[in-house]
């Protein structure tokens, strides 16, 4: 939670997409649009009351996403490695907030964090980091990786604290749903435009067939975050129990 | 009450521009101090004082016995941190400064102040710990806290001038003055922050207006939050002859040697991001963290 109200302070909240907003009947979670179905919590996963009675929070597009971005760096003279680390570490939060260990199966729970090629991937690698300091044992699937300091040293910090990193992405869905309780995207971010290319075109369509629970960071991969409707049908809807937490 | 030197002319203008902009007389959190009144404010300092000194040696040998961390060990660890780890300063300076704002929260939490306590004055020194200070008034101002900030020394660093530039463009006040009658800081903020002096840094390198400002500081008698070590404490002893009495400890990472003299309220250790192969190494004894927490009390 107090992540998100950093961010929140930040103006960082970033949502999808402009898909229709549905009302829900019921009283009022106005925490997050509900194209993904009822959101369902965990045992122990309490939302702020404040945070779920705060009217109208804005969703973003993907322009207004970039200019936020810009103003932080360019005007405030934010540095990505902090804004990065601040925003993997409101991840973990949530995630753990949603997820806590002591609700999960395995102890400490396994979770599968998936990284790609952009800044998106690097707030994964800061996510899993303050998942593994939380009690979770998170592995690192990380397969495009920009050869800059910033995600170089990132990954030097995830591998000192023994996170480990698969050579290759499981291919079969159950494969994963056997291994890992809760799976983390962070792929694509709001930045994304245009197809998805080999590795994560398969990548996607293997996460597409699980069973446990995906976090996304940001946005679903995928997702459009101008064309209504487009990015679903390649992606198709997610479990009832995930949290795309637009955090 | 005016400092040993007497009252300097040069500065009585800038103390009636404090004194116009002081709009509140905040009252003070109830800190089972219910008998504190204005008129008590020197008194308060002297049980302050007495209170201290009646920490036994017994318990002044077991506290300085459980908490580690030299100054040597404190680089070490540091250097291990952003050598082999490959932290970025920036990385750990913006988790110490995130925590201790989620320390102050925890030691003085938003529902209980009214809104003249939430006022918060962050007085940063020249050095790392000033930069944590400043990452830490950010925090607070997400956190609806209202803070102000005097930094005087500025550093020249790309870190501190961004840190600055942030703070500045979310409207948070840098004064440019520090009144050096305390009973003015007293009457305007409900809590200060101490992020002058971190370990290594001797007082003598800070320069004359934070020397100036921990001599004020010395006799405040609103909560005052040091961050890592009390400003002005031996880093190793904990010898305070000149220091501050800190209502709270916030030590990042882990607590320094001198913070087994610390006797105040609350001790916090705050930033959470010591990987467990680092801690076994340097044989660090941290409480343990619940949940998501990146701050745990002492």
């Amino acid at each position: 939670m107090l992540g998100v109200r950093t961010l929140l302070g930040l103006g960082l909240l970033v949502a999808g997409s402009r898909l229709p907003r549905i009302k829900s009947q019921t009283i009022a979670c106005r925490w997050g649009p509900t194209w993904w179905g009822p959101q369902r919590l965990n045992s122990g996963g309490r939302w702020d009351s404040e945070v779920m009675a705060s009217t109208a929070v804005k969703y973003l597009s993907q322009e207004e996403a970039q200019a936020v971005d810009q103003e932080l760096f360019n005007e405030y003279q934010f540095s990505v490695d902090q804004l990065m680390e601040l925003a993997g570490l409101s991840c973990a939060t949530a995630i753990a907030k949603a997820y806590p260990p002591t609700s999960m199966s395995r102890s400490p729970p396994t979770v599968l964090v998936i990284c790609g090629p952009g800044n998106n991937g690097g707030d994964g690698l800061v996510c899993a980091r303050h998942l593994k300091l939380f009690g979770y044992e998170p592995t690192i699937y990380y397969p495009k990786r920009p050869n800059k300091p910033l995600f170089t040293a990132l990954v030097t910090q995830c591998q000192k604290m023994d996170i480990p990193f698969l050579g290759e992405m499981p291919s079969e869905p159950t494969m994963i749903d056997e291994l890992y309780e809760l799976v983390v995207d962070a792929i694509f971010g709001f930045s994304f435009k245009g197809d998805v290319r080999e590795p994560f075109h398969s990548i996607l369509s293997v996460l597409k067939g699980l069973t446990v629970p995906i976090a996304s960071i940001d946005i679903p991969s995928g997702a459009g975050t101008q064309k209504v409707g487009q990015g679903w049908g390649r992606l198709g809807p997610y479990p009832p129990d995930s949290c795309p937490h637009q955090v | 009450m005016s400092s040993a030197a007497g009252p300097d002319p040069t500065e009585a203008p800038e103390e009636r521009r404090f004194l116009r902009a002081l709009e509140l007389q905040p009252q003070l959190p109830d800190m089972g101090r219910a008998e504190l009144s204005s008129n008590a404010t020197t008194s308060l300092v002297q049980r302050r004082k007495q209170a201290w000194g009646r920490q036994s040696w017994l318990e002044q040998i077991w506290n300085t016995l459980a908490v580690c961390q030299s100054t040597a060990e404190a680089a070490a660890l540091e250097r291990e941190l952003l050598e082999d780890y490959r932290f970025g300063r920036q990385q750990l300076v913006e988790l110490c400064g995130h925590a201790s704002a989620v320390a102050v929260t925890k030691a003085f939490p938003l529902p209980a102040l009214s809104r003249k306590q939430r006022t918060v004055l962050v007085v940063c020194g020249p050095e790392q710990n000033g930069a944590v200070g400043l990452v830490c008034a950010r925090h607070l101002r997400v956190f609806e806290y209202e803070p102000t900030i005097f930094y005087p020394m500025r550093s020249l660093d790309l870190l501190h001038r961004d840190l600055t530039t942030q703070c500045e463009k979310m409207d948070i006040p840098f004064l440019s003055y520090l009144p050096t009658e305390v009973q003015l800081i007293n009457e305007a903020y409900g809590l200060v922050v101490d992020a002058v002096l971190g370990p290594g840094v001797e007082p003598g390198e800070v320069g004359g207006p934070c020397t100036r400002a921990l001599a004020t500081l010395k006799l405040l008698s609103i909560p005052l939050v040091s961050l890592d070590i009390p400003s002005g404490w031996d880093a190793e002893t904990g010898s305070d002859a000149d220091g501050l009495r800190p209502d709270v400890l916030v030590s990042l990472a882990a607590p320094k040697r001198c913070a087994g003299r610390f006797s105040g309220r609350h001790h916090f250790v705050a930033g959470r991001f010591v990987p467990d192969d680092v801690r076994r190494k340097f044989a660090l004894r941290l409480p343990g963290y619940t949940g998501t927490d990146c701050v745990a009390a002492l």
